[in-house]
């Protein structure tokens, strides 16, 4: 009777093991395996026969045995679990997915617990792995972290021509002001504006005058180095800063885009639109109190090149 | 006659649970001191024997009171008594010329082994009497509370330093964990070690019990990393970002895992703990709380800043208890000990 419902007893915990939906393995110290669960044999295709005793590592080649081992090693020296999240690596073991056709991942990504078991003399003997199917979560995860990527990456740019916003270029302005302050590296400013923009509009259209600000935003990326800070500033304004570059090469930039501009031209219901631009630069001074300041310069640079009869690079004073 | 003991100890939970570990059989004439100076004076007039010494004091600590007794060769036997219980503090109080070092809390067995070891006590064990006599809080104030919980967090937090000296190699510097109740919109105050615009990572781990739940916080400070790493000596990751998280996790693994077995130990409670959550990465303090729900409850904040002075290292622990767990856990401290 006993021995009956003992037996009972080994049988309904066997089921319970079997039955949940996570992975359990006990390990020795050599890292043999002593106990393997249905899970672990439904998604590895290995049979608890077929690992019983066996090192862990032969059948998974895909488990990096000296960082698994570093990671198990407290939980037999100092008795600690240890937690692992998918965050450092995402799965253990290689599963498929618990759904092959709608999850949007081939693997299974999974959280993993190492816990000390210990023996009857108190010394830990053994560890018992859990594995955790969270691939729903990592990947709900995943995707909030790339939308919020696309969110910030959005939220610099210029609708129309993906130039950088005003906004986003003031920060990065006023960050580059310091950092010359600090270094005294010398780096310009360049404020530009479109000649006669209005006309543009009134004439052909703002379809028209829309082609000729994404024309010249094309003009300008072409003129400039990648690590040029373009920005649209306003309706027809636009501005770049040049990181340590010395003056003389910021006007010939300027003057190689006012050459370009001159050149281009956009068609607009069989006729061709053309427009020439104003510009004034502004390289930074240690005297500036502020960067708007130094921008205040670039400005009133460009007023000059304005009054002087447009289509012209003027210098700040 | 009976024996001139001192008890030097910060914490009035501390010292009554040292006193009500000394066994009833041992004849012993008791005085109190709060920190190191104030024992120094005592000590000056001739009237100790016997000192239980805690190393964690403000004022002067542990070491400072040891120095100060070997240099003016002072009559009287220290017994550590500490939370601290890495092998270095032990080895540093020895040298000094402690007798023996004793961990908190205090078991009355032990200590009957130490004392008849050197000659003090050869009686029975039993504190039995003693510590019906003397009750561990006299009063029910928010101030003998806190002390008892601070005591707690002192035990915990030697424990889970100690595994870390294990793993890292290196002596941990232990502070006096700071206690307070507070609201959840107070959050970042009880986070003193830490600049509210510095860039920080955090891990959160919850941990629940009968009655009794709570969250862990580890906090690292960003420009920690680099020396973190350095020490946990890895060479199997394949990136500086890779490398931060795993160190992140192995300390935060290792000093939740050992401060919660210290817990348990105390509360008399098993604890089960979930898997660890990033709060967030290279962000500032305030975006890191700023995921706390805004009920405007009383809670049990214990911060404990660990540094590793040797390699300019700081990192903070953050022990929360909601609430509706506090009074148990005030419970089962008292009337358990």
């Amino acid at each position: 009777m006993a021995i009956d419902s003992s037996l009972a007893e080994m049988h309904w915990k066997h089921d319970l093991l079997g039955s949940i939906e996570v992975g359990i393995v006990v390990l020795d110290k050599n890292y043999n395996v002593q106990v393997w669960n249905q899970f672990m044999e439904n998604h590895s295709s290995i049979v608890p026969g077929m690992i019983q005793d066996k090192n862990i590592f032969e059948f998974f080649p895909e488990i990096d045995e000296k960082w698994f081992c570093r990671k198990a090693e407290p939980a037999f020296t100092l008795k600690s679990p240890v937690f692992i999240i998918w965050e450092q690596r995402p799965h253990l073991f290689r599963f498929d997915c618990n759904r092959p056709i709608t999850a949007q991942s081939e693997s299974m990504f999974q959280n993993i617990t190492i816990f000390p078991l210990a023996s009857l003399t108190g010394q830990v003997e053994q560890i018992c792995l859990v594995i955790y199917d969270v691939t729903d979560e990592a990947l709900g995860r995943l995707r909030i972290e790339s939308l919020n990527k696309q969110l910030e990456k959005m939220s610099r740019l210029d609708g129309l021509t993906e130039l950088y916003n005003r906004q986003y270029w003031g920060e990065q302005l006023s960050l580059e002001y310091k950092r010359d302050k600090r270094t005294e590296v010398a780096s310009a400013l360049i404020m530009m504006d479109i000649d006669h923009f209005k006309k543009i509009n009134d004439t052909y259209g703002h379809l028209a005058g829309d082609s000729v600000i994404k024309s010249f935003a094309n003009v300008i990326r072409k003129a400039t180095r990648e690590t040029d800070l373009i920005c649209r500033y306003g309706g027809e304004e636009f501005a770049i800063i040049l990181p340590d570059t010395p003056i003389e090469n910021v006007e010939f930039v300027a003057e190689r885009i006012r050459r370009f501009a001159e050149k281009k031209y956009v068609i607009h219901d069989n006729t061709e639109v053309n427009y020439t631009v104003s510009i004034g630069v502004a390289g930074f001074k240690a005297s500036y109190q502020s960067h708007t300041q130094w921008l205040d310069a670039a400005d009133k640079a460009l007023y000059k090149a304005k009054e002087s009869g447009r289509n012209r690079v003027m210098l700040a004073e | 006659m009976a024996t001139p003991v001192l008890i030097c100890d910060d914490s009035s939970f501390a010292r009554k649970q040292m006193q009500r570990a000394i066994p009833d059989g041992w004849e012993v004439d008791i005085t109190f001191a709060e920190h190191g100076l104030q024992a120094l004076e005592i000590i000056r007039e001739g009237k100790v024997e016997v000192m239980f010494l805690d190393l964690n004091m403000p004022v002067m600590d542990g070491y400072e009171t040891m120095q100060a007794i070997k240099d003016e060769d002072l009559p009287v036997m220290v017994i550590v008594v500490s939370g601290d219980v890495q092998p270095e503090a032990r080895a540093r109080m020895l040298n000094l010329g402690a007798l023996e070092f004793i961990r908190k809390p205090t078991e009355n067995a032990k200590l009957v082994e130490v004392l008849s070891q050197f000659g003090l006590y050869a009686g029975k064990a039993s504190a039995a009497n003693r510590a019906e006599k003397v009750a561990t809080v006299a009063t029910d104030s928010i101030k003998d509370k806190l002390d008892a919980y601070r005591e707690m967090a002192n035990v915990a937090m030697g424990q889970a330093g100690e595994s870390l000296a294990k793993l890292l190699g290196e002596f941990i510097d232990l502070p006096i964990p700071n206690v307070n109740l507070i609201t959840n919109t107070e959050l970042h105050m009880a986070i003193a070690d830490i600049q509210t615009n510095e860039s920080v990572s955090a891990v959160s781990q919850g941990f629940i019990s009968a009655g009794i739940n709570g969250e862990a916080l580890v906090i690292f400070n960003d420009s920690n990393f680099a020396n973190m790493v350095t020490l946990l000596n890895y060479t199997d990751g394949d990136s500086d970002a890779s490398y931060e998280l795993e160190a992140l996790m192995d300390v935060s693994n290792i000093l939740i895992g050992a401060c919660l077995r210290a817990l348990s130990a105390q509360l008399h409670s098993v604890f089960s703990h979930n898997h660890p959550i990033i709060l967030g990465r290279h962000c500032d303090l305030d975006e890191v709380l700023q995921t706390t729900s805004h009920r405007e409850e009383d809670m049990l904040a214990i911060e404990i800043a660990y540094s590793i002075k040797s390699q300019d290292i700081h990192f903070d622990l953050l022990l929360l208890f909601p609430k509706k767990s506090i009074g148990l856990m005030f419970d089962k401290l008292v009337t358990n000990n």
